[in-house]
């Protein structure tokens, strides 16, 4: 199951290394299944990865429905078993709360048919903010949204990435808390 | 019998506390395996210091005797052994330093892009874990809180004042970027196989970065006092191979993003 993984061929050190921003490791919920398409996929969408990024979901989910109802049935029903068991086990171990709801999905195929997939991306290190104090990254990658906002209009596809990076970094209740400010006209910031 | 349950008969979680611990939990990141490796190092170092000095003092005891020392010398200078005392004691705290600063350097640094981040929110007395790099809007998807297990709720093998609810789960081999803050009074984020312990201020974030390097279940405490349940707000990390971590998160994002 694990060997058949893309990465694991790859050398200690290679596996550790992550490329760069563009190409993180692509993570979806069965990669013995999901791998032959996701090469293909990768390659085509590297350049695109950050708009991507807000469609993976459903691209992956529309791709794991036609995988499943193009292999051949016996195979998905075997892999997939293994696979939800294993899901199950983590998920009653590690979150009993949840449990309940996991474990009655992953008893059949649905999970397989609409997990999206999940692509390890986030936030890049700054070199303007080295320190372990990363208040003010927060900060600007928040402001820096906003002026984006501002000087391209709403919806703009390069301000998005600002988007997830504050995402990323600040605590939701801080962003709450700004999102109140700038609708009262309070916000502190250079906006 | 105790003795022998010492011994024998602990069950011994090689990512927690055990009963009569000495040394260090087992590393699980680069950083604690650098920690262990500078404090084994000063370790040589101190017990050849150790018995030196012992030796000097303990002979001096001895040989200070009315019987055998009647008249006793009565040295009260000696300008080389001076010059001696104070010169090398103080080279070698310097050369305990190098490896020292460098190793605290590095772990600051944050050498690649981190692959996740995740935001460790103390409260008073309970965490909150925000996973928000799925966001595709300010709504928060992924955000869990996680409690203590009372001690009447314990399961055979739990460890007491260890165990929460709701654990961390993080992808083993991956970097990962920590950022610890808390909602109230200041907290602390510590595990120590991972060799963290962040302290977490009010209005301030900090960042750590790591990357785990075994699957594995870690326990740390709260190193901060943080109030009247201090002691019952433990942190329980949980590293799973990365497509186990994927495919998990996307089981709990479904609930908030999917079925649309």
């Amino acid at each position: 199951m694990a060997e058949a993984q893309g990465d694991k061929t790859l050398t200690l050190s290679e596996q550790y290394h992550l490329k760069g921003n563009e190409e993180k490791a692509n993570v979806g919920i069965k990669p013995e299944e999901v791998k032959e398409v996701q090469n293909p996929e990768n390659a085509a969408s590297k350049e695109v990865v950050a708009d991507k990024a807000e469609e993976t979901p459903a691209a992956a989910a529309a791709v794991a429905s036609e995988e499943s109802s193009g292999s051949t049935p016996t195979a998905v029903g075997e892999e997939s078993t293994e696979d939800n068991t294993g899901a199950a086990e983590n998920s009653t171990e590690a979150a009993p709360e949840e449990s309940s709801e996991n474990t009655e999905n992953s008893g059949e195929q649905e999970v397989e048919e609409e997990t999206p997939e999940v692509k390890l991306e986030t936030a890049p290190a700054d070199f303007r903010f080295p320190t372990t104090n990363q208040t003010r990254h927060c900060f600007t990658r928040y402001v820096e949204y906003h002026r984006c906002v501002a000087a391209k209009g709403e919806g703009a596809p390069e301000c998005e990435k600002f988007a997830k990076y504050y995402r990323s970094l600040c605590p939701g209740e801080w962003v709450e808390r700004w999102n109140e400010q700038r609708e009262n006209g309070t916000f502190p910031g250079p906006l | 019998m105790i003795v022998l349950e010492w011994l024998f008969l602990t069950i011994a979680p090689c990512d927690a506390a055990e009963p009569w611990q000495l040394g260090s939990q087992d590393a699980a990141t680069p950083m604690m395996q650098g920690i262990m490796d500078l404090h084994h190092d000063i370790f040589f170092f101190l017990i050849l210091i150790l018995v030196f000095v012992s030796r000097i003092l303990v002979r001096a005891l001895w040989h200070f005797h009315y019987k055998k020392n009647p008249i006793p010398q009565r040295i009260v200078h000696g300008t080389t052994i001076e010059i001696l005392r104070t010169i090398f004691p103080s080279i070698i705290p310097m050369f305990i330093a190098i490896p020292s600063f460098a190793l605290l350097y590095s772990m600051d640094e944050v050498v690649v892009d981190p692959a996740i981040t995740i935001k460790a929110i103390g409260h008073q007395w309970y965490r909150t874990y925000e996973y928000s790099d799925y966001n595709s809007s300010d709504e928060q998807s992924l955000t869990f809180d996680s409690y203590t297990i009372p001690e009447d709720d314990l399961e055979l093998g739990q460890s007491r004042l260890l165990e929460v609810d709701n654990r961390v789960v993080v992808p083993a081999k991956t970097h990962l970027r920590i950022i610890v803050t808390p909602a109230d009074v200041p907290h602390s984020w510590a595990v120590p196989s991972s060799g963290v312990k962040c302290d977490a201020v009010p209005g301030r974030l900090n960042q750590i970065s790591i990357s785990v390097q075994r699957e594995g279940v870690y326990y740390g405490q709260c190193s901060e006092i943080c109030g009247t349940n201090h002691a019952f707000t433990p942190i329980v990390v949980e590293a799973v191979p990365r497509k186990d971590y994927g495919s998990r998160v996307s089981n709990q994002l479904i609930p908030q993003t999917g079925e649309a």
